[in-house]
């Protein structure tokens, strides 16, 4: 009975966690960025509470009782958002021990989701938040199913175990040339098995008792999982980098009636017009310049910029191709580093603040409570020393859900165990 | 400049004659004699600086390499060579004059782990099958050359020239113990790999520690499957190389029969006379404190530990032995051996006196070293350890030259060097900032103001995906 009641208890503290936010903080002289488009506040005031934006001006007094922090006029702006990242499904990337980024057997294609998988003790999420990350869209990379890789999700990089966001944030698909294999050898089959998937998935809803007297190639789990992207509450995250599949993704999209997101789009400049016509967004990796393969020979350093000038949303994430030498593993610096490199590319400032956070919350559907400073947002909220958009800069405190997080990692840690001030010690590393 | 290639050889050997002099028997003197032939150059370098102009360039914030940052400077160069740095420099008859105002001029950048050419994009599914990067037949591959994978037309090298590096040491991958022969290129454009090769540079043997050498060989059940079994291997082929060295010494003594070519002892024998260089892969600390170990039983030295995911953990080692250590900004947690990497690993290694290198090892990281040198920086100062851009510059600059054996020729902007020279837009470790003006020896070799000194990969030349759509 004991145990009972105290497991009960664990789990009242675990639902009231965001009580502990009642606490009221007040950042004061901030430089806030506080929407999109909008120049900076100057002399910002942010108040905190219950985890939430409660206000937001300049000048304004802190309330009564609250804990307030000098921002000293550094800039503040929303936690930065990962658009495409496999967090939370991956720890070591040379092993399968700790991965669960996808599913080599079994019925799941469209149906498999990796919400299920999510490591809320993994290090790579400490990692992104020492760098300002306080969001992530995580996307599977293969199902048993192709060209279907999966359910993402948005997760939110609190340092409670609740760092699901979104669930089923967007149903995934793997395009082009690389990655046909599983589709049989030719982009065409994943682009024809796409579409019938749809089809099915259409004519699966309309039978109230399961599938209907057709030979169906989907099975009931991943029609069902298609159900959202047909109602167009879930895009289809489309991963293609070819000039040729963004094409076809526009199609599809026009087509079907379904939301598309391009994730990668290394040649989407070539057809910014078009993507922008269709209210298509782009994830892109702003590093990808090379022609890694016979699929991006057109990939350059201005996409970001182009796309943008286009009227296309985009949003910065290391998509898993061999483009991406940064894994997860360095999702917040190598997001800040490409939006540095875009800037240089030709994007704004602004521009490229957005798409390392408003852009991607809208793009994967948590804008309603999370990418800006608006009052009302979750408060993600990072005070920065320096730029936050260029490799010199870092974040000086980090609060998600209007928690203030610890920026410690295992990294810092064993730089502090083996400092040089500890070089001539007597004991042994182990015994700091 | 030009360097016939029977001079270089003579050079070469006559180096090689007095490093082995110490402690051997009596020779006859060196010119009178033919050299061994594993010591000779068969693939000499055919590389003739690009058509140069003396230029001063003034007024820049110039970080010189050699430790110094000063500002509203000059740099001139004559005849491809640094002439002067400082202020007030006055134009030479004929010199091209570059106003350089809030700008910042650095020496060329050094890439000491490239896989440039040998990795060269695209890559089609059968290039993903056997890479060129590594002969993955033996674990003992001291017989093959980068030099030989290499596909000059890689659009990487003009990639990385627009990121302002000069010199690249191109390297075979680490799945072997030994995975062969090093090469020091030019960053020049090309259509052979000889008229790239730096002239006179030293080669290096590329060797390899830990995980994927046992996991290129363990799943074949072929040795080594284990560390210990790397060890024996590296140890094993020393002693052959040392009989192999010693076989070689008595013939050119006492003449009779010549022993038979092994290609492979050439290349451990080329090293154990002093001639290359040793640039091994390790990441974890233990297993570069038993290399270090190995190196004095058998008798080299390694020039450079690459990655040294965890040289932080042992920097009074690499220090007193002299040991560079050549390592990733940020890289951490892909494989276990690399599980304890820190951003802090350049920042604590410089501050104990390590020769501290910033390498690539990647085509996309290869154009932004400096900004892989930035985020160290940041990374050591967010810490409380700072390191100022005028010795961080150092960390793609000369120390890789010093681990190359060329910081005499290359690395810095001292009079008499190569004029290797980057005039950048801005702060080289910030993002925002780019190469506007590339000089190899003098040449400008790019410019990002004039599309007719943007090289090219024929790759590259005529693909639609490329050009605006009609």
């Amino acid at each position: 009975m004991r145990r009972a009641v105290l497991a009960l208890m664990g789990l009242v503290t675990t639902l009231v966690a965001p009580a502990a936010m009642a606490q009221t903080t007040a950042i004061v002289h901030a430089k806030a960025y506080v929407q999109p488009g909008a120049p900076p506040m100057l002399d910002a005031t942010i108040v905190i509470e219950a985890g939430k934006i409660k206000a937001v001006a300049a000048g304004l007094a802190p309330p009564p009782g609250a804990e307030v922090v000098d921002a000293k006029g550094a800039i503040v702006t929303p936690g930065l958002m990962n658009g495409a990242s496999q967090l939370g499904i991956e720890e070591v990337t040379s092993t399968d021990d700790g991965a669960d980024r996808a599913v080599k057997a079994g019925p799941l294609g469209a149906a498999f989701d990796i919400q299920y998988a999510l490591n809320s003790n993994s290090e790579l999420l400490r990692v992104a938040r020492f760098d300002g990350v306080t969001r992530a869209m995580t996307l599977p990379t293969g199902s048993a199913s192709a060209p279907f890789t999966g359910q993402g999700a948005a997760l939110r990089l609190s340092e409670s175990a609740d760092i699901l966001d979104r669930p089923k944030a967007a149903v995934a698909v793997q395009t082009g040339g690389p990655s046909d294999a599983a589709a049989g050898g030719s982009r065409a089959a994943q682009w024809l098995i796409l579409r019938n998937a749809l089809d099915e998935a259409r004519a699966y809803r309309a039978e109230k008792h399961g599938l209907g007297p057709r030979d169906q190639v989907l099975n009931h789990l991943d029609a069902e999982a298609l159900a959202p992207v047909l109602d167009g509450t879930v895009p289809l995250a489309i991963a293609a980098t070819r000039e040729s599949d963004i094409r076809q993704a526009i199609a599809l999209s026009r087509d079907e009636h379904v939301r598309v997101v391009i994730v990668g789009g290394a040649e989407a400049w070539r057809v910014a017009d078009l993507l922008a016509a269709a209210k298509i967004p782009v994830v892109l990796d702003p590093f990808a310049d090379l022609p890694y393969s016979l699929d991006e020979i057109g990939a350059r350093l201005d996409n970001a910029a182009r796309l943008r000038k286009a009227g296309v949303v985009i949003a910065f994430g290391m998509v898993d191709d061999l483009s991406s030498v940064y894994e997860s593993y360095l999702a917040g610096e190598t997001l800040r580093e490409g939006a540095g490199l875009a800037i240089a590319n030709g994007l704004t400032w602004d521009q490229a603040l957005e798409a390392v956070t408003e852009s991607p919350a809208r793009i994967w559907g948590v804008a309603d409570h999370y990418g800006s400073l608006a009052v009302g947002q979750d408060a993600d909220v990072v005070i920065w020393h320096g730029d936050p958009l260029d490799v010199s800069g870092w974040p000086d405190a980090v609060y998600v859900r209007g928690a203030k997080a610890s920026l410690r990692t295992r990294q810092g840690e064993l730089g502090e165990r083996y400092a040089p001030s500890h070089a001539n010690d007597l004991w042994p590393s182990n015994y700091r | 400049m030009r360097t016939s290639p029977a001079l270089c050889g003579v050079l070469i050997w006559a180096v090689t004659m007095a490093s082995t002099a110490i402690g051997a028997a009596p020779k006859a003197p060196p010119a009178a004699r033919q050299p061994l032939p594993y010591r000779l150059d068969p693939y000499p370098s055919t590389y003739r600086p690009l058509p140069r102009v003396d230029t001063l360039i003034k007024g820049a914030t110039v970080l010189d390499g050699a430790g110094h940052r000063l500002e509203d400077a000059d740099v001139l160069t004559h005849e491809g060579k640094i002439v002067a740095v400082g202020p007030g420099l006055k134009a030479p008859a004929g010199a091209a004059v570059i106003d350089a105002h809030g700008r910042w001029v650095t020496p060329g950048i050094v890439d000491i782990h490239s896989h440039d050419g040998d990795f060269a994009l695209p890559l089609t599914a059968n290039d993903l099958q056997e890479l060129d990067v590594s002969e993955g037949s033996d674990p003992n591959t001291a017989q093959v050359w980068a030099e030989h994978s290499i596909t000059p037309q890689d659009p990487d090298f003009s990639r990385a020239m627009a990121g302002g590096v000069t010199t690249l040491q191109v390297l075979p991958g680490s799945s072997n113990l030994f995975g062969g022969r090093g090469v020091v290129l030019k960053n020049v454009p090309a259509v052979t790999v000889q008229a790239m090769k730096f002239p006179g540079a030293d080669y290096s043997l590329k060797m390899a520690c830990g995980e994927n050498p046992k996991f290129t060989y363990g799943p074949r059940l072929k040795f080594p499957t284990s560390r210990m079994g790397e060890m024996a291997g590296y140890r094993q082929a020393w002693l052959d190389a040392r009989a192999y060295k010693a076989k070689w010494e008595t013939y050119e003594r006492e003449g009779g029969e010549a022993p038979a070519r092994d290609l492979r002892m050439d290349t451990l024998a080329g090293v154990l006379d002093g001639d290359i260089r040793v640039h091994m892969h390790c990441y974890r600390a233990e297993e570069m404190a038993d290399v270090i170990d190995m190196s004095h039983e058998m008798g080299y030295h390694v020039a450079a530990f690459h990655h040294a995911v965890e040289g932080y953990k042992i920097a009074p080692l690499l220090k007193r032995e002299g040991i560079c250590a050549v390592v990733w900004s940020d890289w951490w947690g892909f494989k276990m051996e690399a599980y304890d990497g820190t951003r802090l690993n350049a920042a604590i290694l410089d501050s104990q006196g390590v020769c501290v290198t910033l390498h690539s090892d990647s085509p996309m990281i290869g154009q932004h070293l400096t900004l892989e040198a930035g985020k160290a920086m940041a990374a050591g100062r967010r810490a409380g350890i700072d390191i100022a851009p005028e010795r961080a510059i150092q960390w793609v600059t000369l120390n890789p030259a010093k681990g190359m054996g060329l910081d005499a020729k290359i690395g810095s902007l001292e009079p008499g060097k190569d004029a290797d020279v980057v005039i950048w837009s801005g702060d080289p470790f910030s993002a925002y900032s780019k190469a506007d003006q590339v000089f190899l020896d003098g040449a400008l070799v790019f410019d990002r103001a004039d599309p007719s000194r943007q090289p090219k990969a024929d790759f590259e030349l005529g693909q639609l995906a490329r050009e605006p759509r009609p």
